[in-house]
């Protein structure tokens, strides 16, 4: 009896992942924990195993396909077995969506709504009926931003009817230009919010979407003196995601400085004394994570989300912690951090930072936050602007500690100074407020023992 | 069956012996000087001239095929050359009593027919008449090129051969100037003004065809006689079996009304050079030791079988004689046996493996021309120097045609460069003509007398009446339909004549022609011997001299019976006659089901794969009438289908359901049965009402509205209504009762994915039959599409449909499957 190989579900909002290797190819043996393919979600990457042993029959789809989580992704079993029953139309079947559009059919049934541009697969690989495609170039939406419904994963006229609804349209004018283009990026300003030559251009500039070609000596005309990369898709999610936040929020950003003297003795003392108590390697970014988890509950109007017309105030903190991996930034969350102890929020983030470093982050945590923290001052920067991570209100950065004076008791001397910049929307907030908010945070980072007594 | 026929037990039963007459073999045995009160010194001497004419005219086409040149001028010809030398003395005798009336038909190997009928119809013409037929044939064409040619002719019948001569030969090689425009060719020439209608490349070809010129003559009363010119190897063919037996029926001197009885006027002449190809008929592959035995085999008057002594012209000459007197005196038909011989091979490429040098150079001793030239020499009828004179004008005559016919200038090639529908315009004639001739109708009754008339006055034309279905015992059927357009045109062309397997009392197997005989005569409906193969042969030969027929195979599944008449024969003979020829025949065949295997086939694919067939396929009385009539008015062949699922359903498609009067339905134009937005069923024959069935599963369960075409033809077809609305839906079904593989319903597919590729949303998909036998009916759901296969291929290849569950396996996989395994 031949085996299917399934796309497992990472998490329950995924519904697709990327096949990113193949490690083995058809008709090849493999043993029980032979790597058979390698895998991504929007945020992040995987490994499949074989569980049984036997020869991979068949290969349903190719590195860059995008498979529905369940669908059946291969098949291991003894040669010349019948596998037609593993065909991942048959697997996928009962996870069929069927998308609401303009067709009868659709209306009658009330089709599940479906987030447009969850999955999306490469450039040729897309399969598109010649009737959806003609309607997505008639109306100029961007077929590749649809939800396959359609036999074998193919978009069909109904699902660029779906799109016409919320999906991007561009002008005509636009139409081949913008097809050049990864077209997530870029937001519409024309009629209906079409995507119009104006902003394409508008983002040519920010793209850098002409390779600028500098008179550098030694380089001949025409050659490339510049590597292309294409983006991960990760990036692109990440470049949307920022685009999008600068693009739809208020956001602004206010900074402050604290005396760190009293956090770095606490810190000391924790490494000095931390490991008898079984305490973890404490650091200066956990303790703000802390004192910042206490904090907001007394200005919830940054712990919240801002949806327009409505704002959700949050009665927990669910901080996002933002991390630097090598496939790019990733922001694991805290659950509930505000009812957690220094102890148990520094080995949390800890074993986030580590998933995510080694991709095998479980995606449920990358998402959820109420508010965010990240932090470069590691990196020894003084000031800089966090851009928030809507519908959050409100981003923390933390920055690196300089020696600055002040006047104590007519005497000029010199503390540890950490700088902290808040960027929050003032859709939401107004300056007082957030100000306020920082404030308290100075003064309990500054009384951190006592503030820890509370 | 016919009543009157008592089949006695007391006379079957009883003892008794069959009693044979000698048949004669070589039985002529005048010498020239007791042939001199019957001759004149001219005939004598033009029998001479004609078989020198015949001689060298095929000397020239073999050493054009073997040297490349012919005087010293090469010409390459390709095509096909299988000569008769040696054998003209059986041409020149046959055509010597025989006149523009009387009618040949040839085989592949008929070049000495075609010039001795045509030397023989001229000597008989008056001038005027002559220059008539070669002013009008192809307006004057042919006439001008042989005139231009050479302007100083003695004579009308001097030029009349040169046009003879040259419009065969330019034939043969393929000219626009030729007989049939070069679209027959060597081995299917012919000219009808002198008689001589269609060779044939299929052996024995001729045998039905021409029984089938000889009903013509027959049933409209034509002057002449009819020969079938076929070879001794085609009397291993079981169509000439079959064309001998329905020529000689015994209804034609026991049923047939008085005026029109006896037998048919044609003679079988075997012309006998003893191989078949290389297979030696006598002693090898043939069990009947001497052809006229055969004749003993058909009926009591052993077809007045003879041997005739085929290298004697004037033996040939005596039989033919006699024996076109039999045929006038209603006594036919008859069965000759020439005896000849070739001294060329089969064919160029022929090696003689199969024969000895000896036994040629034997036969070229007895060489007719050489003899016979003797002996009119010897009788001091001409002398050697008159026959030799003649000889050197063969050749001046042949060497000036033959350098005429391979001008490119003069004899220029059908140009498909300045004119590409050259061809295709010939393949259909497309016309419309009311009547084949303007005379009275011979019927027996007024039509408003005939019992089904009345009978159908009484039914009700709609198929739903004030809301409810009309019982069957009251609803005009599609079987009436189908009668009605018939009986209409009975009383309207003269020469239409309807006959095949069980037609006239039974009133056709489903009883279409209930009716029929109660207005019609013998001569017009009859029932016809169980030979499919001799029923639409006879059918292609009776159009082809002028009338319109109706003739029915029972099942389609009984086409396979007359596999080259249809596809061959009924198919071809327009465009090979460059449109000279009509060809109105209905061909209806029923597509059955219930029977099992071999009687429950769709089988519209096989003929609209050949080139030169209209097929229609109505599903409805609308339908199947308005077709009917347009098949009947037009003059092309069409195959009407005719599903049995059906012939009694009544009219729900057109308002005020199907008229009375005359109308038609054009041939090619498929029809919207229903209206949708969704997807589009298109549909052909019965499955017509499978795909409404399939249309209301949708509506109701999915919610999507199906767009219902009836494709109605097959062949002609128009595709406008079917890319709109594929453009409005996106979507398209194909489906009919046809085997899947290889289908029209495929052929449909692909022309709708390459006209409508960019409205396509999924790619058309086609629900057929499976690629089995059919099975019992019990299991036929499983074989013939149903309503849920439709479904089932919409959710799996068009559109996943919310909740279906399929109970059929569409898929890709099984797709590959099947055709893995041919299934």
């Amino acid at each position: 009896m031949a085996t299917p190989v399934i796309m497992p579900r990472q998490g329950q909002t995924v519904e697709s992942c990327i096949i990113t290797k193949w490690h083995k190819k058809k008709g090849d043996k493999v043993k029980v924990g032979d790597l058979l393919f390698s895998y991504e979600t929007d945020k992040a990457a995987f490994d499949e195993e074989a569980k049984v042993e036997g020869t991979l029959l068949e290969i349903y789809f190719d590195e860059g396909d995008d498979v529905p989580v369940l669908a059946t992704v291969c098949v291991i079993g003894q040669e010349g077995e019948d596998i037609s029953e593993f065909l991942p139309s048959d697997a996928s079947a009962e996870e069929e969506v069927v998308s609401e559009g303009q067709q009868s059919v659709a209306e009658s049934q009330g089709g599940t709504d479906i987030e447009s541009g969850a999955v999306v697969p490469e450039g040729d690989s897309i399969k598109i009926s010649p009737r959806a495609r003609n309607l997505a170039e008639r109306v100029g939406v961007d077929y590749r931003q649809a939800t396959p419904t359609g036999p074998h994963g193919r978009i069909i006229e109904r699902d660029i009817r779906q799109l016409m609804d919320k999906g991007q349209l561009v002008t005509p004018a636009a139409r081949e230009q913008y097809m050049g283009t990864d077209g997530m990026l870029i937001g519409g300003t024309g009629i209906g919010g079409r995507v119009t030559t104006a902003d394409l251009e508008s983002v040519k500039g920010q793209a850098h979407y002409e390779v600028p070609q500098l008179p550098v000596q030694g380089v001949k005309a025409g050659e490339a003196d510049y590597e292309e990369v294409k983006l991960s898709n990760i990036r692109k999610v990440i470049a949307n995601a920022m685009h999008q936040s600068l693009a739809n929020t208020a956001q602004l950003t206010i900074h402050i400085s604290f005396d760190a003297t009293e956090i770095l003795a606490f810190r000391n003392k924790v490494k000095e004394y931390g490991e008898r108590l079984g305490l973890a390697n404490i650091t200066l970014n956990d303790i703000i994570l802390y004192a910042v988890s206490r904090t907001l509950l007394k200005h919830k109007a940054l712990n919240a989300h801002f949806l327009g017309d409505k704002m959700l105030l949050f009665n927990h903190v669910h901080l996002g912690v933002a991390v630097d991996t090598e496939r790019g930034l990733m922001v694991p969350t805290i659950y509930n951090a505000d009812t957690k102890s220094l102890d148990e929020i520094s080995r949390e983030v800890k074993e986030l930072v580590e998933a995510c470093r080694k991709g095998s982050i479980n995606p449920d945590y990358l998402k959820g936050g109420t508010f965010t923290v990240t932090n470069l001052g590691s990196l020894g920067v003084e000031f800089f602007t966090p851009i928030l991570n809507p519908p959050q209100i409100g981003i923390l950065g933390v920055n690196t500690i300089v020696q600055r004076v002040k006047e104590v008791d007519g005497k000029i001397i010199t503390y540890p100074s950490m700088g902290l910049s808040l960027t929050f929307d003032h859709r939401a907030v107004d300056g007082a407020p957030a100000a306020r908010f920082l404030q308290d945070l100075k003064t309990n980072l500054e009384n951190f023992s006592v503030f820890l007594a509370k | 069956m016919p009543k009157q026929l008592f089949v006695n037990p007391d006379e079957v039963r009883k003892s008794g012996w069959i009693k044979f007459q000698d048949i004669p073999v070589n039985q002529y045995n005048k010498t020239i000087e007791e042939e001199k009160a019957n001759y004149t010194v001219e005939d004598f001497v033009r029998i001479y001239r004609d078989m020198v004419i015949i001689r060298e005219f095929e000397t020239l086409l073999q050493l054009v095929k073997t040297t490349g040149e012919y005087n010293g001028v090469s010409y390459d010809y390709p095509g096909p050359a299988h000569l008769s030398i040696g054998q003209e003395a059986a041409a020149v005798g046959q055509a010597f009593h025989l006149d523009k009336d009387d009618f040949i038909f040839g085989s592949h190997r008929s070049h000495g027919e075609i010039i001795a009928k045509g030397l023989s119809a001229i000597e008989k013409m008056s001038d005027d008449e002559l220059m008539d037929i070669m002013k009008k044939f192809w307006d004057g064409r042919i006439l001008k090129v042989v005139e231009e040619s050479k302007r100083d002719y003695s004579s009308v019948k001097e030029l009349a051969m040169d046009f003879l001569l040259y419009g065969a030969l330019a034939e043969i090689f393929g000219r626009e100037t030729g007989f049939n425009k070069g679209l027959g060719g060597s081995m299917h020439a012919f000219f009808t003004p002198f008689g001589i209608y269609p060779n044939n490349a299929i052996v024995g070809g001729s045998a039905g065809i021409a029984m089938g010129a000889a009903l013509f003559k027959k049933v409209n009363r034509k002057k002449g006689i009819v020969i079938a010119n076929i070879g001794d190897g085609s009397m291993g063919c079981g169509p000439v079996w079959e064309a001998m037996n329905m020529a000689a029926m015994d209804q034609f001197k026991y049923l047939w009304e008085e005026g029109y009885r006896g037998g048919l006027p044609i003679i079988f002449n075997f012309f006998n050079n003893h191989y078949g190809m290389g297979g030696q008929t006598c002693g090898e592959t043939m069990a009947y030791q001497m052809l006229a035995r055969v004749g003993a085999g058909i009926n009591p008057e052993q077809m007045h079988a003879e041997r005739v002594d085929g290298y004697n012209p004037l033996a040939v000459i005596d039989a033919i004689k006699r024996k076109k007197q039999l045929l006038l005196e209603n006594k036919g038909p008859v069965l000759l046996d020439v005896v000849t011989y070739r001294f060329c091979g089969h064919s160029p490429s022929d090696a003689s493996t199969y024969r000895t040098s000896e036994e040629v150079e034997i036969w070229k001793r007895h060489d007719s021309i050489v003899t016979y030239r003797k002996q009119i020499i010897d009788a001091g009828i001409a002398t050697q120097e008159q026959l030799d004179a003649i000889l050197d004008d063969v050749k001046q005559r042949l060497d000036r045609i033959y350098r005429l016919a391979i001008d490119d200038e003069k004899s220029p090639r059908m140009n498909l460069v300045a004119n590409p529908d050259a061809i295709a315009s010939v393949m259909f004639s497309n016309q419309r003509i009311e009547k084949m001739e303007d005379r009275e109708c011979e019927v027996l009754i007024p039509k408003e007398e005939n019992p089904r008339v009345q009978q159908i006055k009484k039914k009700v034309r709609v198929a739903i009446q004030d809301g409810k279905p009309v019982p069957k015992s009251r609803v005009y059927q599609l079987r009436d339909a189908i009668f009605e357009a018939i009986l209409d045109k009975f009383y309207v062309d003269p020469t239409l004549i309807a006959y095949g397997e069980d037609n006239r009392d039974w009133g056709g197997a489903f009883a279409v022609y209930r009716g029929l005989t109660e207005s019609l005569p013998y001569h017009r409906l009859f029932n016809a011997p169980i030979s499919e193969a001799a029923i639409v042969a006879s059918a292609v030969g009776y159009a082809m001299c002028g009338g319109r027929v109706v003739v029915e195979l029972m099942y389609a599944d009984f086409m396979g019976r007359a596999g080259d008449e249809i596809f061959n024969q009924l198919a071809k003979w327009q465009a090979m006659s460059a449109g000279l020829l009509k060809m109105p025949v209905v061909l209806r065949v029923s597509v059955g089901s219930k029977y099992g295997a071999q009687h429950s086939q769709d089988w519209t694919s096989l003929v609209a794969h050949i080139p030169g067939l209209k097929v229609v396929f109505p599903a409805t009385p609308y339908d199947a009438k308005g077709l009917m009539n347009s098949a009947l008015m037009g003059t092309d062949p069409v195959v009407f289908f005719e599903s049995q699922r059906i012939y009694d359903v009544g009219e729900m498609f057109h308002p005020g359901g199907v008229p009375e009067g005359y109308y038609e339905v054009p041939i090619g134009e498929p029809d919207i049965k229903k209206e949708g937005k969704d997807i589009t069923i298109l549909t052909a024959g019965a499955m017509l009402y499978r795909a409404l069935e399939a249309a209301k599963i949708l509506e109701t369960k999915y919610g999507m509205s199906a767009e219902i075409i009836d494709a109605r033809s097959i062949v002609p077809f128009n595709y406008e209504k079917v890319i709109e609305s594929v453009k409005k839906t996106g979507k398209i079904v194909i489906t009919g009762d046809a085997c899947e593989r290889s289908s029209y319903l495929k052929e449909f597919a692909q022309n709708i994915t390459e006209l409508a590729f960019d409205y396509l949303d999924a790619p058309p998909v086609v629900v057929g039959a499976r690629n089995w036998i059919t099975p019992a009916h019990e299991l036929e759901r499983f074989f013939f599409p149903q309503p849920e296969w439709i479904i089932d291929a919409i959710h799996e290849k068009i559109v996943p449909l919310k909740g279906h569950v399929p109970s059929n396996n569409f898929t890709a996989n099984e797709q590959l499957r099947r055709a893995r395994l041919g299934v």
